[in-house]
């Protein structure tokens, strides 16, 4: 089968796939890491005057209102997203598993 | 591009849907927002969010200038995506007001192609969606604290780009292939057709048979295709596989001036197996490749 690539932005699942939960991530401690090239560990505290929005999983999932989305989207997108976010979900607990540090997710949000 | 449909990704994502539905209706009732929390704290903030404006983070990178990006950030009118510098390196920002933005599509994909945009002339450390900081003083501190290791990053990530691979397959098919192929399956298959009387216990020797048979097959291809795909990358990473179709969810860090001979192996292979399915994709901001945790504090004299 010939193998044609797509751009990054064209597929809701596979943008979803990275932007919830990798690259710069406002969480509960610093630690660098680049996956497959090396391990870099970084204690450092960021203090900040404020940081007011924070949205993890669940929220994000929360978030999901039908009455916020526009009619002519909500069928589909609605669909895509729930189904993409109950399986991303289901992902995050299998590696949560594997051994990565639970997220402290109240401590987090103030 | 950014209303583009992914329908052809509808259909994997529901064997996972069900089963996490559970999790989905709990989180439901989970306390409000965060920004909602926010007010309680506005008092102290006040003269920096008085005009209730916040900015947006999409991503870091190296700038010692200010830059502008045009019109085509996050929200639901256009706003400038422009610099906030600290030094050689910089967020990328545009305006929003203070919310959680919800994950729709218009929004993760806004955010995206923002990435994609700043990604043509630049190599990004992305920001995960939906962080939006109160202030360009707090985005300068968050530039200063974590200076060092943002730099480290941005230099090992220099001229390197993200590439994503699934490969799907119809296990029907394959299990077709395995019957005329394996001696033993293919036997007990004709038993099975031929017998008489009760075939309880040979159809569960052959249905234990063709799973494990499946399983060495996946396991065999994705082997041999992420060793083929490693000879020309730098890193590679493995996620786990959404639904019951797809065998391999990878993603790929390469060099910039070895795009081309990633893309035509990525086409060989894809030739050479052409009872899977490749869904091939890029080049991303290398989110597989850079995890970056940080926990902010409220500081003391903000009370």
């Amino acid at each position: 089968m010939p193998v044609e690539r797509t751009a990054g932005g064209t597929s809701l699942i596979d943008v979803l796939d990275r932007v919830l939960d990798k690259g710069i991530v406002i969480d509960a401690w610093v630690r660098v890491s680049l996956v497959g090239i090396d391990l870099i560990t970084v204690e450092a505290r960021v203090v900040v005057a404020s940081i007011e929005t924070y949205i993890r999983y669940s929220e994000a999932v929360t978030q999901i209102s039908p009455v916020s989305r526009p009619a002519v989207e909500q069928g589909h997108a609605h669909d895509d997203l729930v189904a993409e976010n109950a399986s991303l979900r289901a992902q995050l607990a299998v590696a949560k598993g594997a051994g990565r540090p639970p997220r402290p997710r109240k401590a987090a949000r103030r | 591009m950014k209303k583009t449909s992914p329908s052809s990704s509808k259909a994997k994502t529901k064997p996972g849907a069900a089963a996490a539905d559970a999790p989905s209706a709990k989180a439901r009732t989970a306390p409000a927002p965060a920004v909602a929390k926010a007010h309680k704290h506005e008092g102290h903030t006040a003269a920096a969010a008085a005009d209730g404006q916040g900015k947006y983070v999409y991503c870091v990178i190296h700038s010692a200038d200010p830059l502008q990006f045009g019109r085509i950030g996050i929200g639901t009118k256009p706003t400038d995506v422009r610099t906030i510098n600290y030094k050689d390196i910089a967020a990328v920002v545009s305006d929003t007001p203070l919310q959680v933005y919800d994950a729709t599509r218009e929004n993760v994909l806004a955010h995206e192609s923002v990435n994609e945009t700043v990604m043509k002339t630049h190599t990004v450390i992305p920001m995960s969606f939906g962080t939006v900081f109160k202030t360009r003083e707090d985005i300068v501190e968050l530039l200063r604290s974590a200076y060092d290791a943002f730099l480290d990053v941005l230099s090992k990530m220099q001229d390197k780009l993200e590439f994503g691979l699934k490969v799907l397959w119809e296990s029907q098919e394959i299990v077709r292939v395995i019957e005329q192929e394996e001696e033993d399956i293919r036997r007990l298959k004709t038993e099975l057709s031929s017998q008489k009387g009760s075939t309880y216990f040979a159809r569960v020797q052959y249905d234990r048979l063709v799973a494990a048979a499946l399983e060495a097959r996946s396991e065999r291809f994705v082997k041999s295709i992420m060793d083929e795909l490693s000879d020309v990358s730098v890193a590679s990473r493995w996620n786990k596989p959404i639904g019951d179709k797809m065998i391999l969810n990878a993603a790929f860090l390469v060099p910039r001036d070895k795009e081309g001979v990633f893309d035509a192996k990525m086409k060989e292979i894809g030739v050479r197996y052409s009872k899977l399915n490749f869904r091939y994709t890029g080049p991303w901001p290398p989110y597989n490749f850079v995890n970056i945790r940080l926990k902010l504090e409220r500081a003391k004299d903000a009370k």
